[in-house]
């Protein structure tokens, strides 16, 4: 946009400048009409939505009776903190959270580290793991809800030739948990791959070289060099997928309903129970509002302790 | 130098033991679609078989080609939308600094955390009033609360890759904003515009919650229905595996194509560029 100033001058321009300053607001005008449509439609169908969400969390909304929509204070909110089966499903979302995150960072890091500058069919590999991330959420649960069908599955059939016990997985309320989880990490350990895969191949290569010829090892210099350098990387990547683990449906809809008992039930899915199974939508709307702010506290968090080098907007 | 080659081939071999964790359950769904009845679960596993359409011919001649329609109907055109609406305001956002940008880059963060049952309970108390239950038409406009702000970012990020100069040449020849927009940005973007598009018709497609929640029998996408025909027909697996691979096909074809840009796509307008 500065150029514009030297054009003018060399450029014999038949305009003074009110006439120019008068130009660029028209311009900005033009470019603000580009955007009221979009940013009116994204605020009918996610502010107005999300505000309705709020107000009916304070009402104790029952779909079979019409004249529930009615002022009601804080009781859904108070029912909520004395409700055994909601602070289940927090500690069975915390569960899931945790191992998918540190699964999926783990596994997602030692590969990006193994194909890091040194393949030849970098370009092939990468078109392979992308493969389940973008398969439709309810395939991916499908798949996995046959391999841990006992009799049906190769999964089983391979365990009991290697002589190893077969668990009915999804029946098993210690095991279910953890299909879900195998699951989850098969999806999305590929994301986590190729976000720090691209962020190591951006590194630059002076420290390790530094390093390398002041003799540090391998490791020292994946733990001193490395590390810190890509921790800007990893703060995103775990927040991305911080973010969705919380919103687990599908997997655990269509694997283990939320069963045996209640053993995989998140809380996205009690309130999903509360709302559309037992019908009391205020109640679950109360349920999402707590998970939406604890989750948005939770990502604050994360952003805090990695201060503020991250290039998030 | 031993070592060196040690370490290579180590490295072969995981990734190769990588590739086929990655791929086989999927594999193993693809073949299961193509056998007939029982002989998809012998053990020990039958490698060699005579392949049947049988599972797609039942498919072809079920309801589930409604579904397949509804899904190809509503992605398309919630594809169409958000491109209508999107493309405009990314090309604005790169263009012009404005006061919004800020608030709609936090405000989109702050969706991208809410689950879809956030905006699933509003969405279905107030297409119960308009009866909108069970229409592709709410579907379509359920789908803007993501569709909506991948566009802007993706195609912000597009945009301004995109140099400004032609459309400032085009500014002194006496050309008018939506002008340089038309005829300059957008064919210099044309493989932002296509990335897009794919993307929003992949997210709209895999759609599974908003379909469950706000769709009955009508307007059942093709995701829910393989659900449907789960319980109600008692598994059978055949069947469900080759409703699965007709599903995943496209999507697996389309996304050969954006590979590229997956991670741009996924995490769009949360991180710059």
């Amino acid at each position: 946009m500065r150029t514009e100033t030297t054009t003018e001058r060399v450029l014999p321009w038949p305009m003074a400048r009110p006439a120019r300053a008068s130009w660029s607001r028209g311009r900005r005008l033009v470019f603000a009409a580009f955007i009221v449509p979009a940013v009116s439609v994204l605020v009918l169908v996610t502010v107005l939505p999300l505000i309705y969400l709020v107000v009916t969390s304070f009402t104790p909304l029952d779909m079979t009776n019409p004249g529930s929509l009615r002022w009601a204070g804080l009781a859904n909110y108070r029912q909520l903190a004395g409700d055994g089966r909601f602070w289940n499903s927090v500690w069975v979302q915390a569960k899931l959270s945790f191992w998918t995150v540190t699964l999926q960072m783990v596994i997602g890091f030692a590969i990006a580290l193994l194909l890091n500058g040194r393949m030849r069919f970098l370009e092939l590999v990468r078109a392979t793991f992308i493969v389940p991330m973008v398969l439709p959420p309810v395939v991916v649960a499908l798949i996995w809800k046959i391999l841990f069908t006992p009799d049906v599955s190769i999964l089983d059939w391979t365990l009991g030739v290697l002589g190893l016990p077969q668990p009915a997985w999804l029946a098993d309320p210690s095991l279910a948990l953890w299909a879900v989880i195998v699951a989850d990490v098969w999806e999305w350990f590929p994301f986590v791959m190729l976000m720090l895969l691209s962020a190591l191949q951006m590194l630059p290569s002076e420290p390790l070289e530094a390093a390398r010829l002041d003799g540090a090892s391998r490791w020292q210099a994946l733990r001193c060099i490395t590390l810190p350098l890509l921790k800007p990387a990893i703060v995103v990547t775990v927040l991305f997928r911080l973010i969705d683990s919380v919103k687990a449906f599908p997997h655990i809809f269509i694997m283990t309903g939320g069963g045996p008992g209640t053993a995989t039930e998140v809380s996205n899915f009690y309130a999903y129970l509360q709302g559309f199974s037992y019908t009391y939508i205020g109640y679950s709307s109360a349920i999402i509002v707590v998970m939406l702010l604890a989750t948005l506290l939770m990502s604050l968090g994360v952003l805090a302790a990695a201060g503020d080098e991250l290039d998030v907007e | 130098m031993s070592n060196e080659r040690g370490r290579r081939r180590w490295t072969v071999a995981a990734t190769t033991l990588f590739i086929l964790i990655v791929l086989c359950p999927v594999l193993f769904i693809v073949q299961m679609s193509v056998r007939s009845g029982l002989d998809a679960f012998r053990m020990p596993p039958v490698l060699v078989f005579r392949p049947t359409v049988a599972n797609y011919v039942d498919l072809v001649e079920s309801k589930f080609v409604r579904s397949l329609m509804n899904s190809t109907v509503t992605a398309v055109s919630t594809t169409i939308l958000a491109m209508l609406l999107g493309v405009p305001a990314g090309y604005a956002f790169s263009r012009a600094r404005f006061r919004a940008q800020r608030i709609a880059s936090l405000w989109t963060l702050i969706t991208r955390m809410a689950p879809p049952i956030a905006f699933g309970i509003p969405f279905f108390l107030i297409y119960k009033d308009l009866g909108l239950i069970d229409t592709r038409i709410g579907l379509v406009v359920i789908y803007l609360t993501f569709n909506l702000s991948l566009v802007i970012w993706m195609m912000r990020a597009f945009f301004d890759s995109v140099p400004r100069s032609l459309e400032e040449a085009a500014y002194i020849d006496g050309a008018g904003i939506a002008t340089a927009f038309v005829k300059i940005a957008l064919p210099l973007a044309a493989p932002g515009l296509a990335t897009t598009a794919i993307f929003t018709f992949l997210l709209a497609w895999n759609d599974f919650f908003y379909s469950l929640l706000l769709t009955r029998s009508e307007a059942v996408t093709a995701p829910v229905a393989i659900v449907n025909f789960m319980n109600y027909e008692s598994w059978e697996w055949g069947k469900v595996a080759a409703a699965a691979t007709m599903i995943m096909l496209p999507v697996v074809a389309l996304s050969v194509v954006v590979r590229k840009y997956i991670v741009r796509g996924l995490t769009a307008g949360a991180l710059k560029g």
